[in-house]
C-alpha cells in the first residue's frame, strides 16, 4: 500500500470521495421524491376528505328538509329535498372516482351511497307523501327507528372514510420526517467523511512523499559534504521511492568512482614513492664502489706503490667497476623484463665449474667462509651461461650481505633426477615469513633488511626470470634470525 | 722517533673501503679496520684510538648506533669521528652531526680530502 504511485493515490481519494458523495446525493434525493409523493397523496386525502364532507352535507340536507317539510308542510322544503337528493348522487360520484384504487375506501362509500338510496327511497319519498295525506302520522315517523337505521351506516361508512384518510396522512407525515431526518443524518455524515478522506490523503500523501524527500534532501546534503556512504531508506509512493532508489544507486556508483579513484591516486602515489626511492637507493649503490674505483684510481696516479699492491689495487677498481656494471645491468634486465623479456644465448656448459668460479669470486675479498659441495665429476647444462651465473652471483652476494661477518654460507650442487639443485644457504638475518612471497618482486626489499644493508631490490626478481625462462625453479626457506636457503632447480636439457 | 703515531679505527662493511681508507692515510697513522658496528664497538672499549672513520649503512649496529654509543660513554666521548656515507642528502649530514660526529665525508670522497680531514682532527686533538 505505502509503494502506492502518487497517481494511484490519486485515483483512490477521487473514488472514495466520489462514492460518498454519491451516497449522500442519492439519498437526499429519496428524501425529495419520498416528500413529494407524500405531498401528491396529502393533497388526494383533502380531495377525499372535501368529497366525503360533500357527501355528508348532502345527506344532512336531506334529513333536514325532510324533518323541516314533514313539521312546517312548507313546500320551500320540498325544494330543497329535492336539491339535495340531486346533489348527493354527484357528490358520491366525485367521491368514488377520488378512490378508484382504494377498493375499502370505495366499498364504505358505496355503502353509505347504498344506505342513503335506501334512506331516499324506501323512507324519505314515503315519509312526504304520508305527509299530504296524514301530517300527523308523519310527523310520528320524523327521527324514528327506521330513520336511524338506515342514516347510523351512512354516518358510520362516511366517519370511516374520514379516519382513514385521516390516519393515513398521520402516517404519511410521520414517514416524511423520518426521511428528511435520515437525509440529514447522511448528509451530515458525509460531509464529515469527506472531510476525514481528504486529511487522510493529506496525510497519507505526506507520508509518501514528505517525509521520503525530506530523507533524500538530507541524504543529498551529506552527500554534498562528501560523504557518499549514506544510504536512504527504500520506501514512500511509487515515484518518489524511485526518486529515492535513483539516488542511492547514484551514491553507490559515486563511492564506488572515488574508491577507484583513491585506489588509482594511490597506485600512482605508490610508484611515484618507489620511483623516489629508487632513484635515492641507485644513487647510493653507485655511490660506494665508486668512491673505491675513484679512490685507488686516485692513489695510483699520485704516488708510487710497489708493484705488487699496485696490481692489487687495480684488481679492486676492476671488481668495483664490474659491481658498477652490475647495477646498471640489473636497471637494463629490468628494462627487458618490463618489455619483450629475456632472450637466452643457450650452449651446454659445465654447472660444477660455473659455481666455483663465481664462489671464488664472490669469497675472495670476504671475510665470510665458504662450505662449498660439488660433485667430482662435471654436470652439464644447455642454457645462457652469462645468466645463470649472474643468478649464482647474485645468491652468493645477498647470502654475504645478509649475514654477519665470518659466517659461513653453504653451496651445495647436486644432480636430481632429470635436473641439477643448486642450494645456497647462509646463517644470516633470515628473511620473516610475511615477506618470503614478496622478495622476489621488483624493487622489494625486506623492510629490516633495507634499513641497514644497500641493495636495489632487483637482484632476486631478476633471478627468478632467468631461471624460469630456462625452465627452472627457484625457491627459498628462511626463519628469521637462523638464516635463508635459495634453491634454483633447472632441467639439464633446458627447456625448449 | 719524534712522537707516537695517532691510532685510527676504519668502520665499514665493504673492504675495499676500508682498505682505501688505510692506504690513503698511509703509514703516517696506525690503522685497524673492523666490518661492522657491533666490533668497532667491541674494538673501542678494549682499545684507544685517536679518531674513528665510521661508516652509517651497515648490517646489524648501524655506524649512527656506535657514534650514539660513543657519544654516552665517558672514555670514548671526545674521540673525533668522521662519518663516512654514501647517502648525503641535507637530512643524512644533520643527522649524524646531531649523533656526534665532527665531520661528514660524502662517498665517493678525494683521498686528499680524506687526508686533509683527518690531519686536521688528529693534531687538533693532540
Amino acid at each position: 500500500m505505502s509503494r502506492l504511485s502518487l497517481v494511484a493515490r490519486v485515483v483512490v481519494l477521487a473514488t472514495a470521495v466520489a462514492i460518498v458523495v454519491g451516497i449522500v446525493v442519492a439519498s437526499s434525493l429519496i428524501a425529495i421524491l419520498s416528500l413529494r409523493h407524500a405531498e401528491e397523496r396529502e393533497s388526494q386525502t383533502q380531495e377525499v376528505t372535501t368529497a366525503t364532507l360533500r357527501v355528508e352535507n348532502a345527506a344532512v340536507n336531506l334529513e333536514s328538509a325532510l324533518h323541516g317539510y314533514t313539521l312546517t308542510g312548507n313546500q320551500r322544503f320540498i325544494g330543497l329535498f329535492n336539491q339535495a337528493k340531486d346533489a348527493a348522487p354527484r357528490s358520491f360520484n366525485q367521491l368514488e372516482r377520488l378512490l378508484p384504487d382504494d377498493p375499502a375506501q370505495l366499498q364504505q362509500a358505496r355503502r353509505a351511497r347504498t344506505f342513503l338510496n335506501q334512506y331516499v327511497t324506501d323512507y324519505a319519498e314515503p315519509v312526504i307523501v304520508i305527509r299530504g295525506i296524514d301530517p300527523q302520522s308523519a310527523r310520528s315517523q320524523v327521527a324514528g327507528t327506521e330513520e336511524r337505521r338506515l342514516m347510523a351506516p351512512v354516518r358510520t361508512s362516511l366517519a370511516n372514510i374520514l379516519n382513514v384518510e385521516q390516519q393515513r396522512s398521520t402516517d404519511r407525515r410521520a414517514h416524511a420526517e423520518s426521511v428528511a431526518r435520515n437525509a440529514i443524518i447522511v448528509g451530515s455524515v458525509g460531509i464529515v467523511l469527506c472531510v476525514a478522506l481528504v486529511l487522510l490523503f493529506g496525510a497519507w500523501v505526506a507520508r509518501g512523499v514528505a517525509a521520503p524527500v525530506r530523507r533524500t534532501s538530507a541524504a543529498a546534503s551529506r552527500v554534498a559534504a562528501g560523504d557518499f556512504d549514506v544510504r536512504v531508506e527504500e520506501s514512500g509512493a511509487g515515484e518518489v521511492g524511485g526518486l529515492v532508489a535513483a539516488f542511492n544507486s547514484m551514491t553507490r556508483s559515486l563511492a564506488h568512482g572515488r574508491e577507484e579513484l583513491l585506489a588509482q591516486n594511490a597506485l600512482l602515489r605508490e610508484s611515484e614513492e618507489h620511483k623516489r626511492d629508487l632513484i635515492t637507493m641507485v644513487s647510493h649503490e653507485i655511490r660506494t664502489p665508486l668512491a673505491s674505483v675513484i679512490g685507488f684510481t686516485s692513489l695510483l696516479l699520485e704516488r708510487e706503490f710497489p708493484r705488487e699492491e699496485e696490481r692489487r689495487y687495480l684488481e679492486i677498481i676492476d671488481q668495483q667497476a664490474r659491481r658498477l656494471g652490475g647495477i646498471a645491468g640489473d636497471f637494463l634486465d629490468v628494462q627487458l623484463l618490463e618489455g619483450r623479456g629475456l632472450t637466452l644465448d643457450r650452449a651446454p656448459f659445465d654447472l660444477v665449474e660455473l659455481t666455483r668460479e663465481q664462489a671464488d669470486l664472490f669469497f675472495a675479498h670476504s671475510s665470510h667462509s665458504l662450505d662449498l659441495d660439488l660433485p667430482d665429476a662435471p654436470l652439464v647444462v644447455n642454457g645462457d651461461r652469462d645468466r645463470i651465473a649472474q643468478v649464482i652471483g647474485n645468491l652468493l652476494s645477498n647470502a654475504i650481505k645478509y649475514s654477519p661477518a665470518s659466517a659461513e654460507v653453504h653451496v651445495s650442487l647436486h644432480a636430481e633426477n632429470g635436473g641439477v639443485e643448486l642450494a645456497v644457504a647462509d646463517e644470516g638475518i633470515g628473511i620473516p615469513e610475511d615477506d618470503q612471497v614478496r622478495v622476489f618482486e621488483k624493487f622489494y626489499r625486506v623492510p629490516d633488511a633495507a634499513a641497514g644493508i644497500g641493495g636495489t631490490g632487483l637482484g632476486l626478481s631478476v633471478a627468478r626470470e632467468i631461471v624460469t625462462s630456462h625452465g627452472g625453479k627457484i625457491d627459498l626457506e628462511s626463519q628469521k634470525s637462523r638464516g635463508s636457503t635459495f634453491r634454483v632447480r633447472l632441467p639439464v636439457g633446458g627447456a625448449a | 722517533m719524534t712522537m707516537k703515531r695517532p691510532r685510527i679505527l676504519v668502520v665499514d662493511d665493504e673492504q675495499p673501503l676500508r682498505e682505501l681508507v688505510v692506504v690513503t692515510l698511509g703509514e703516517a697513522f696506525v690503522c685497524d679496520e673492523v666490518g661492522d658496528g657491533e666490533a668497532a664497538l667491541e674494538r673501542l672499549s678494549s682499545e684507544s684510538y685517536d679518531l674513528v672513520m665510521l661508516d652509517v649503512m651497515m648490517p646489524g649496529t648501524s655506524g649512527t648506533d656506535v657514534l650514539r654509543k660513543m657519544r654516552e660513554d665517558d672514555e670514548l666521548r671526545e674521540v673525533p669521528v668522521v662519518v663516512m656515507s654514501a647517502w648525503q642528502s641535507p637530512q643524512d649530514v644533520a643527522r649524524a652531526l646531531e649523533a656526534g660526529a665532527d665531520r661528514f665525508l660524502a662517498k665517493p670522497f678525494r683521498i686528499d680530502e680524506l687526508g686533509s680531514m683527518v690531519r686536521g682532527l688528529v693534531g687538533r686533538s693532540e
